[in-house]
């Protein structure tokens, strides 16, 4: 009710998205903010930018099969890689003198499928997670990283093979060219800024659609899976269900967001699709906050800007890095830190950046008393 | 030539027209509402007047004549108004029993009314009553609403709400006219209400409120001009918690509602008061002292295991507070700009916040009654820019007669009489005396105790001796027979003395004692919510209510306590002993009364050998 914010009436409004003004506020300036990013970074900055709103993306289908469902995924590289792949066959254009499979399909067809494909996938996969939990469930996910590896370096009708790769899907919306500069609106856009608002809606959507999801009687589910999968059988919960639900769902934003992922660079390679990927998402989701929309996005964007951090950082320190860092190069010292990263997180804020936020916001919700 | 009978007119305004009018008047506006099941279920004005009918022509299937009485039993709740204003629509007496109420007092209640039907919530109550139901010859029907446990039950007597509901409906379709001509024969002389003392001496009396009483108070409690201004009106939210049967909120939670719209909102329970007040955020809140104190002392448990950052926010705007509230006591409650730009400032920091957390940050008035309360929670909840006015008024004279007004409050007094009522001290004792349209038409069955109380010329005898403070104001000393005569010859007030204990947080329930003793000594039961959590932060180890009570740590701090207190009077007034009880006051046991007032007597008899070894 309106000056009443305690006050529900109905369980929509008990259950709205966003249930306070202030929570609209922020939304609208984090918006806003999404929005006008594009016109005033430069270029590098920008495909940094694209990357993250689709590795968002991928960060919310993780986040829904470990973070609400409990089922640690480690196989997440490969959902992407079927995504990235289905999505280049059935929407990629075919080329002279190159043995590739390319439908050429319109966007419309091609993105909706590359999910549904790497759904399919995940669904296949789903039935072990019946039979195994914990750390027995990330080793065979594991597994299926590298049989991803293997497929995608060898079938060079549909990768173009190791060292050659091929050119994504084609960005072409009932005729309309992303991937090209345009106009929209009577506004110039560079290529770039096309794909950035193009990934931009799609992820909106996407996260919207989750926030639905988790806030209902499937997400619910979910949650009472991870929370003690026995309990939540006894509870009436389909353990059969969800656990393939999740895992099919997981692996469609997975898929959508693998189709997206490589078209701003332009170039897809088979090994791109390795563990250290799998694992860039783990720490998106676990340095976020596990269970948590706003906090995929917030891990997506963290982990993917961090090498420009780094590097920033690096170039601004007093000392010669050159020296200092011979042995390690850049990447390296990434890799190293989202490790560190991860352990810190887990042990100091196990719910993440939303964690922290969470902490923040309880403060003031207490205040002026502690609890 | 129609066929169809005229419809008559109801010329005297009940609660029952009042809520028909409301319904033709304003159909969709909401009316009521009732926490279930995680959300506030509205009732609107339409809804909530089909309900009544439908009851009313329930009660009238059942045979209800005019001036048979039915009797409720339960929690607040939307049934309950809803069957209370059936009953007035047929011209029966309703009659409200405390749900604490244990058998034998339902037992007392039914066969001193002698009610024909009587609603209970739920098995709980139901069991009460099936318990002693063959000393109740005039009882012919157990309506009860919440069917759990209770529908396995095969007692003839018994029907569920729904059945009683349906049965109302096929009624309705028969007789459509019956329930219109019961209301139209309707007088000004109709007893609506039967609302029993809570009786700390001797049992129960049963007081008769006529429409005329109830229609007096509407109008002069919350018309223009009454206690509150503006008005209530539709825009003003109001949380009911208070036990229905209580003259304070009939008139708050249900005369305010069908008399003004203004809205009324039923919680889950007492225990769920914090959070539903936090929800609702009443713009009008009416409590007893004991509800204030605990606010009071809740808030500062929770903010003595805040964070050391919090707690100096926390002190030193409460200082500023304190002397906001000292200020405005001594000004009777008005503002000076610069107490505004202070209180502006620490609104910000502190006292929104607080008022939030409190569900007090829309209250734009709040009262105290039903007790006296200590100047100290008046003045903590005026510092934090919360409007409160203690106000007096009974049972026998529908709650009118004193209140506080904004502007003119005089901490310490219960306000002033009302514009056009007659009040008076008796010249030897001192005891109030009140006459005005509100004051009740006697006791049910009881004409000994109805002549005791109301004189021939129509006088109220309150059995509270007052004094006026500065000619304009009413201060009540305490009950008559409650004044302590001690052995030498002084008269004392232990209710001041009491409250005066009572405002520290550790301690719950004070009775003193002294009646033609050589000192004063008291019974003192701790707050074991308040001392246990004190406790542990000392790492004093305790288990039960009685391990607590008897550690030595513990009566040195009630010891302290009382000291304190005991710096505010002169010597004899002063408690020289104390003695702690060892459990806590009960209601079932008879101890308290149904509005937790203490016993007296009982506790005299009951603790005999302890209040002896005080004077050995």
């Amino acid at each position: 009710m309106r000056g009443r914010p305690g006050l529900f009436t109905r369980y929509e409004d008990a259950s709205a998205i966003l249930p306070s003004g202030t929570q609209k506020v922020w939304l609208g300036i984090g918006l806003a903010v999404l929005v006008i990013a594009p016109f005033i970074v430069d270029r590098a900055t920008l495909i940094l930018l694209a990357t993250a709103v689709v590795a968002a993306v991928g960060a919310i289908g993780l986040n829904l099969v470990t973070g609400y469902a409990g089922q640690v995924s480690l196989g997440h590289a490969f959902f992407l890689g079927v995504g990235a792949y289905s999505a280049a066959a059935i929407g990629g254009q075919p080329e002279e003198g190159k043995e590739l499979i390319a439908l050429g399909l319109d966007l419309w067809i091609s993105l909706p499928l590359a999910g549904l494909i790497a759904a399919l996938c995940g669904i296949v996969v789903a039935p072990v997670a019946l039979r195994l939990r914990g750390l027995y469930l990330a080793l065979v996910t594991l597994g299926l990283v590298f049989l991803g590896e293997h497929i995608f370096r060898n079938w060079t009708q549909l990768t173009g093979g190791q060292g050659v790769g091929r050119e994504p899907a084609t960005l072409s919306l009932f005729g309309y060219r992303f991937d090209l500069d345009g106009s929209v609106l009577g506004i110039d856009l560079i290529r770039e800024q096309q794909i950035y608002f193009l990934a931009l809606v799609v992820m909106v959507v996407m996260a919207l659609l989750a926030k639905n999801l988790v806030r209902s009687r499937v997400g619910r589910a979910f949650a009472a899976v991870r929370d003690r999968d026995i309990a939540a059988e006894v509870m009436g919960v389909n353990l059969t269900k969800y656990k393939v639900l999740a895992f099919a769902v997981s692996s469609f934003y997975a898929g959508v967001a693998g189709a997206l992922l490589y078209t701003v660079t332009g170039f897809l390679d088979p090994n791109a699709f390795n563990l250290f990927l799998s694992i860039a998402y783990i720490a998106m989701v676990v340095i976020g906050g596990a269970a948590s929309i706003a906090g995929s996005i917030a891990g997506a964007f963290f982990i993917t800007l961090l090498p420009e951090v780094i590097e920033n950082v690096i170039h601004a320190l007093p000392i010669d890095a050159e020296t200092l860092f011979t042995s390690i190069s850049t990447a390296q010292i990434e890799r190293i830190l989202f490790g560190v990263l991860i352990i810190v997180f887990l042990i100091f804020e196990p719910l993440g950046l939303y964690g922290i936020w969470i902490r923040i916001r309880n403060y003031w919700k207490a205040f002026p008393f502690s609890y | 030539m129609t066929t169809t009978a005229p419809r008559p007119v109801t010329t005297v305004q009940t609660v029952a027209t009042l809520i028909r009018d409301r319904a033709t008047a304003a159909p969709d506006q909401v009316a009521l509402r009732e926490k279930s099941l995680g959300v506030w279920q509205e009732t609107t004005w339409a809804g909530y007047w089909d309900a009544v009918e439908t009851a009313a022509h329930g009660f009238l299937a059942l045979g209800i004549e005019t001036g048979d009485r039915i009797a409720i039993h339960s929690e607040n709740r939307t049934e309950w108004v809803v069957t209370d204003s059936a009953t007035v629509a047929v011209r029966g007496i309703s009659m409200g029993l405390y749900p604490t109420n244990p058998s034998a007092e339902v037992e007392y209640l039914l066969g001193n009314s002698g009610s024909r039907v009587h609603v209970a919530e739920d098995q709980e109550q139901v069991d009460k009553v099936l318990a002693v139901k063959h000393n109740l010859p005039e009882l012919e029907k157990i309506i009860y609403f919440e069917g759990r446990g209770v529908d396995r039950y095969e007692d003839p007597m018994l029907m569920s709400w729904d059945a009683f509901m349906e049965l109302g409906r096929s009624h309705r379709a028969a007789n459509s006219h019956a329930l219109t001509e019961r209301m139209a024969g309707a007088t000004e002389d109709d007893i609506a209400y039967l609302i029993y003392t809570s009786g700390t001496t001797g049992p129960p009396k049963g007081a008769m409120l006529t429409v005329a009483n109830v229609n007096y108070v509407v109008q002069r409690l919350a018309d223009t001009g009454g206690i509150i201004d503006p008005p209530p009106g539709p825009e003003d939210e109001l949380v009911s918690y208070l036990p229905l049967c209580h003259v304070f909120e009939k008139a708050f939670g249900h005369w305010f509602n069908v008399g003004k719209a203004s809205v009324t909102n039923y919680g889950e329970s007492l225990d769920t008061l914090p959070t539903d007040l936090r929800e609702v955020q009443p713009t009008i809140f009416e409590a007893v002292p004991r509800i204030w104190e605990k606010m009071h002392a809740s808030m500062l448990i929770r903010m003595s295991s805040a964070s050391l950052l919090k707690r100096l926010n926390y002190g030193f705007w409460m200082k500023r507070a304190e002397k906001l509230g000292k200020r405005l006591v001594d000004n009777g409650g008005t503002w000076t700009p610069w107490m505004r730009v202070q209180y502006g400032l620490g609104y910000l920091f502190l006292y929104r916040a607080v008022k939030e957390r409190l569900g007090l940050k829309r209250c734009r008035y709040g009262v105290s009654g039903a007790a006296p309360i200590a100047p100290e929670i008046l003045e903590f909840f005026m510092g934090i820019g919360v409007p409160i006015y203690e106000g007096y008024g009974m049972t026998e004279n529908s709650a009118v007669a004193t209140a506080n007004r904004p502007g003119r409050v005089k901490v310490g007094t219960v306000g002033e009489p009302y514009d056009d009522i007659e009040l008076k001290l008796d010249e030897q004792t001192g005891e109030i005396l009140i006459r005005h349209p509100g004051v009740f038409a006697g006791y049910w069955r009881n004409p000994e105790a109805t002549a005791a109380t109301l004189d021939a010329d129509g006088w109220l005898h309150t059995g509270d001796v007052g004094e006026w403070v500065d000619g304009t104001h009413v201060k009540i000393v305490d009950r008559i027979k409650d004044i302590i005569i001690t052995a030498g010859g002084k008269n004392i007030s232990p209710s001041e003395i009491e409250n005066t204990l009572k405002m520290s947080p550790f301690v719950g329930e004070v009775i003193v004692i002294g009646d033609r003793r050589k000192f004063l000594s008291a019974l003192i039961g701790i707050d074991y919510d308040v001392v246990s959590e004190w406790a542990q932060r000392k790492g004093l180890a305790h288990t039960t209510y009685r391990d607590l009570a008897e550690k030595p740590e513990v009566r040195e701090l009630i010891q302290r306590q009382v000291t304190d207190a005991n710096a505010k009077f002169a010597s004899v007034e002063q408690i020289k002993k104390f003695g702690l009880l060892t459990k806590e006051l009960d209601h079932e046991e008879g101890e308290l009364t149904a509005t937790q007032k203490v016993k007296r007597s009982v506790i005299e008899e009951k603790f005999a050998e302890e209040i002896e070894a005080m004077y050995r």
